[in-house]
C-alpha cells in the first residue's frame, strides 16, 4: 500500500497546525461558524444532531494494522468505544469533542491517515474496488490511480469550493465493485486494443433526491491523460454547475440540463488545452505509485485444498462462512475474506475498539498486513491462504465478527439516519436491525440467496437506497415516520435505479412489508438460481404490487 | 469597496485608483473605475485607450477579455461569498490561458483562509474589508501550507518527485 514520504508527511502537519489555529479562532469567537463551516468540513468536521462528528478518511478502503489500531484507540480515547463504516469507505466517530479534533488529526497523521476532504463542496475521499490488487478478474489494480487523484485533489486551491460536493470512483476489472455509475466521476480501468492502460469515463452518475446513472464521456482515455482530462471536467463544473439551489448542484444536473454532448464539447474544448501540460503524467512517476500496491509475496500454500474441505466437512456454520463470505483470489491457495460487520440484529458499519484492535492483530497474522473497507460497510481481508481460512475463522467469531451473510438479505446498507444525522427524516438503524433480526436464520437467508437491501433515514440517499435491490427511504409525513420502498435497484455494471413500488409503510409494518416481497419472490423464481434482482427484472412490479397491497390500487406515497 | 483595504504581499497599498462604481458610489477625479464586462468591451471597442479596469462577475465568460488584455491594468474577480469558487477558476483562466500578467484582485467577500487558495490561482491583490483578515495580513500571518499536490498559475518549484507536486517560493 501507499506509504507517505517525507513530502506527505509535511503536508499533513501543515494542515493539523492550520486546522488547530482554525479551531481555536472558532472557540475565541473570532471565526464565525459559517465560515468555520467549510473548512472545519474540508477537514471531516460535521456539526451532528447531539454532537460533532468526525469523519477520517480512508483512502479507497486501504489500511494497515497499525492504521486500524489507532482508529481504535481514536475510538477509546476520544469517543464511546466505537466507530461506524461508511458507504464511502471511510470511518465515522460520532461523538468526539471540537477542542479535541485537532489532536485527533495530529495523532492520525503519525500513522499516515487525515480527514481531510471527507465532507464539503470539494473532490471527496476517492474510492475503488475494494478487491483491488487481489480479485481474479482484475485488468490492473485501481489504487494508484485512486492514490494519484488523491493527492492531486487535496487542498486543490481551484476546486476548493465546487458547487457541491464531488466524489470520484475507479473500479479496475468489468464487474463494477465500486459502484462507478453512481459517481460525480467513475473510472473504468480498462487496456485498449494496443494493450495500453487506459479509462473509460463517466460523469455525471448520483444519487439524493435526484438519482441519475452516470453518462460515458470517454470510451478510452489514456492514463497519461488522468488529471488533465479530470481538470477539464473540474473547471467546466466549477465555472457553470448551478450554485442556486444546493439540490441542482451537483454536475449530474449540469450533465443532465446540458446535455451530455454539449457538456462533452465544453470538456473536450478545456482537455484539448490543458493536454500535455504540467499535468501530463509520466510513465515513470504512475509506476514508482504503483510499486506501492505491489502485491504481497504470497507463497505457495497448496496444503489448504485438502484442509478446507476437510473443516467444511467437520464444521457446518464454517463451511456456510466459506462459501458465503469468501471468494476466489487470483492466486489458486488464497482467498478473499469479507468480515461482515453487520451481525444478526446490530448496527451495520459499527465495529468496537475491541473488534478493530482483533481485526488489526488478524490481520497481521493471517493476512499480510492488508485491510479494506467496503462500500457496502464491511472490512475485507484481501489475501488470506485457504489454509488459514479455519483458524481466522475461530477468531473472528470470538469477536462476534463471523457472520455468514455477505451479499445476503441480511447484509444491509444503512446510513445513521435519525438516530445521528441532522438532515435525516427517518431512523435507519432500528428497521435495519429489525429486518436483519427477522431474516437471521442461516437457513432462511441462503434460500433467499442475494438480496441487496438499502436503507436511507432522508432523500440524501446516503444509505444508497436507489441502488438496493429492495431499497427503502425514510420520510416524514405529518410528523410519523414512513417508509417507501423501491425495487430493483443496482450499482454493479448493469446499474439501475430501484422504481418506487407502491405508498409507504409505517415503521411497524415495513418488516412485515419486506417479507412479503421475499415471500413473492420465492413463489415466482423460475429456479433458485434465478437472483431476486433477476426475477424482478424478469417479472416486473406488477406481482410484487398485489402482493403488497391487494387489488387496492397501489399509490405512491 | 469604501471600507476595503489593498493588500499585496508586498504590503498594504495606499492610495489605490480602483474603485466599482455602483448606484450609492461613483469614482473621483483620480480615481479610475473597474468596469463591468460588456461596458469594458464597449469602451475598448471605441477609444484606444489603455490603463483599463474590468470587473469579472462569477457568471462572466472571462476568455472574452482576450483581445484587450494588453490595455488592461487589472482585472478584478469578484467572490460574491466566500463559497462561491468560480472566480478561483477565472483567476487561473487568466494566468494560464490568456497568459494575462498585470495585476488580478480578488474583490467581495475576502476571507483570511481563501488568501493562500487565491494567491495560489495567481491573484495578487487582495481588496478586504473582513477584520480578521485584516488583523492577520496587518501580523503577516498567512494560514497557507508550503508544499503543494498540484501545479497552478502560481509559479511554484517542483518538489517532491512526482512531477504534480510544488514546493512555495518565498
Amino acid at each position: 500500500m501507499y506509504r507517505y514520504d517525507e513530502f506527505d508527511h509535511a503536508f499533513v502537519q501543515g494542515r493539523v497546525e492550520q486546522f488547530r489555529d482554525q479551531v481555536a479562532r472558532r472557540l475565541s469567537g473570532e471565526l464565525a461558524e459559517d465560515a468555520f463551516k467549510p473548512l472545519r468540513l474540508m477537514n471531516g468536521v460535521y456539526l451532528q444532531l447531539h454532537a460533532y462528528m468526525l469523519r477520517v478518511a480512508i483512502p479507497y478502503g486501504t489500511l494497515n494494522s497499525r492504521q486500524m489500531r489507532m482508529l481504535a484507540h481514536i475510538a477509546r480515547k476520544y469517543d464511546r468505544g466505537y466507530g461506524h463504516f461508511t458507504t464511502r469507505q471511510n470511518i465515522q466517530y460520532n461523538w468526539p469533542k471540537l477542542s479535541d479534533t485537532p489532536d485527533i488529526l495530529a495523532e492520525l497523521a503519525t500513522v499516515e491517515m487525515h480527514a481531510l476532504q471527507t465532507s464539503g463542496n470539494c473532490i471527496r475521499n476517492v474510492t475503488a474496488d475494494h478487491f483491488a490488487g487481489a480479485a481474479a478478474d482484475e485488468v490492473a489494480d485501481p489504487r494508484p490511480y485512486a492514490e494519484i487523484l488523491r493527492q492531486w485533489s487535496s487542498v486543490h486551491p481551484e476546486f476548493s469550493f465546487l458547487p457541491r460536493k464531488f466524489k470520484i470512483a475507479v473500479t479496475g476489472a468489468e464487474r463494477d465493485r465500486a459502484a462507478i455509475q453512481v459517481h460525480d466521476i467513475g473510472l473504468h480501468l480498462k487496456k485498449n486494443e494496443a494493450g495500453e492502460l487506459g479509462f473509460a469515463v463517466y460523469v455525471g452518475g448520483g444519487q439524493g433526491r435526484t438519482p441519475l446513472i452516470a453518462k460515458k464521456i470517454r470510451d478510452f482515455l489514456p492514463e497519461e491523460d488522468l488529471l488533465s482530462y479530470t481538470t477539464a471536467i473540474m473547471r467546466v463544473y466549477n465555472l457553470h454547475g448551478r450554485r442556486d439551489n444546493k439540490y441542482k448542484a451537483r454536475i449530474k444536473i449540469l450533465v443532465h440540463e446540458t446535455g451530455i454532448e454539449e457538456l462533452s464539447r465544453q470538456v473536450e474544448e478545456e482537455f484539448a488545452h490543458l493536454q500535455g501540460s504540467e499535468l501530463k503524467l509520466p510513465e515513470a512517476d504512475v509506476a514508482a505509485i504503483a510499486a506501492y500496491f505491489a502485491p504481497p509475496a504470497l507463497p505457495e500454500r497448496s496444503e489448504g485444498w485438502a484442509q478446507l474441505a476437510s473443516w467444511k466437512k467437520q464444521d457446518e456454520a464454517f463451511a456456510r462462512w466459506v462459501s458465503q463470505n469468501v471468494q476466489p483470489h487470483k492466486h489458486p491457495d488464497y482467498g478473499m475474506v469479507t468480515i461482515s460487520l453487520k451481525p444478526i440484529g446490530g448496527i451495520p458499519g459499527d465495529a468496537s475498539h475491541e473488534q478493530m484492535d482483533a481485526l488489526a492483530d488478524l490481520a497481521e497474522e493471517f493476512a499480510h498486513d492488508e485491510i479494506r473497507i467496503s462500500h457496502e460497510q464491511n472490512v475485507i481481508f484481501p489475501h488470506v491462504a485457504l489454509a488459514d481460512l479455519e483458524p481466522l475463522y475461530r477468531a473472528l467469531a470470538a469477536q462476534n465478527l463471523a457472520t455468514a451473510n455477505a451479499g445476503l438479505i441480511t447484509d444491509i446498507i444503512a446510513c445513521p439516519g435519525l438516530d445521528y444525522c441532522a438532515l435525516a427524516n427517518a431512523r435507519s438503524i432500528p428497521v435495519a436491525q429489525e429486518i436483519s433480526t427477522r431474516f437471521g436464520s442461516p437457513e432462511r437467508q441462503a434460500e433467499i440467496g442475494e438480496l441487496k437491501i438499502k436503507i436511507s433515514g432522508c432523500i440524501n440517499a446516503c444509505g444508497h437506497h436507489h441502488v438496493g435491490h429492495i431499497g427503502l427511504l425514510g420520510v416524514e409525513k405529518k410528523g410519523a415516520e414512513l417508509y417507501q420502498i423501491t425495487l430493483g435497484g443496482s450499482a454493479d455494471e448493469h446499474t439501475s435505479v430501484g422504481e418506487i413500488i407502491g405508498r409507504g409503510f409505517e415503521p411497524s409494518k415495513v418488516t412485515d412489508a419486506i417479507e412479503t416481497i421475499v415471500n413473492t419472490y420465492l413463489g415466482l423464481r423460475a429456479s433458485r438460481e434465478e437472483t431476486f434482482l433477476e426475477a424482478y427484472r424478469r417479472a416486473g412490479p406488477q406481482p410484487f404490487k398485489e402482493a403488497l397491497y391487494g387489488d387496492a390500487k397501489a399509490e405512491a406515497a | 469597496m469604501t471600507d476595503a483595504r489593498i493588500w499585496r504581499e508586498t504590503g498594504f497599498v495606499e492610495n489605490d485608483p480602483w474603485v466599482i462604481e455602483t448606484d450609492e458610489v461613483t469614482g473621483s477625479e483620480e480615481q479610475k473605475a473597474l468596469l463591468p464586462l460588456a461596458d469594458l468591451i464597449e469602451k475598448a471597442e471605441s477609444s484606444n485607450d489603455v490603463g483599463l479596469g474590468v470587473l469579472i462577475k462569477p457568471g462572466d465568460d472571462v476568455r472574452k477579455l482576450e483581445p484587450y488584455l494588453y490595455r488592461l491594468d487589472i482585472v478584478a474577480v469578484e467572490f460574491p461569498a466566500f463559497n462561491d469558487g468560480r472566480a478561483f477558476s477565472h483567476a487561473s483562466l487568466l494566468r494560464e490561458r490568456l497568459a494575462f500578467r498585470n495585476e488580478i484582485r480578488a474583490v467581495g467577500d475576502v476571507l483570511i483562509d481563501q488568501i493562500p487558495l487565491m494567491l495560489r490561482c495567481g491573484i495578487d491583490s487582495f481588496a478586504v474589508k473582513n477584520a480578521t483578515a485584516l488583523k492577520r495580513l496587518e501580523q503577516g500571518r498567512l494560514p497557507g501550507i508550503s508544499v503543494h499536490y498540484q501545479p497552478t498559475a502560481r509559479p511554484a518549484e517542483k518538489s517532491g518527485g512526482y512531477s504534480w507536486r510544488r514546493r512555495a517560493t518565498a
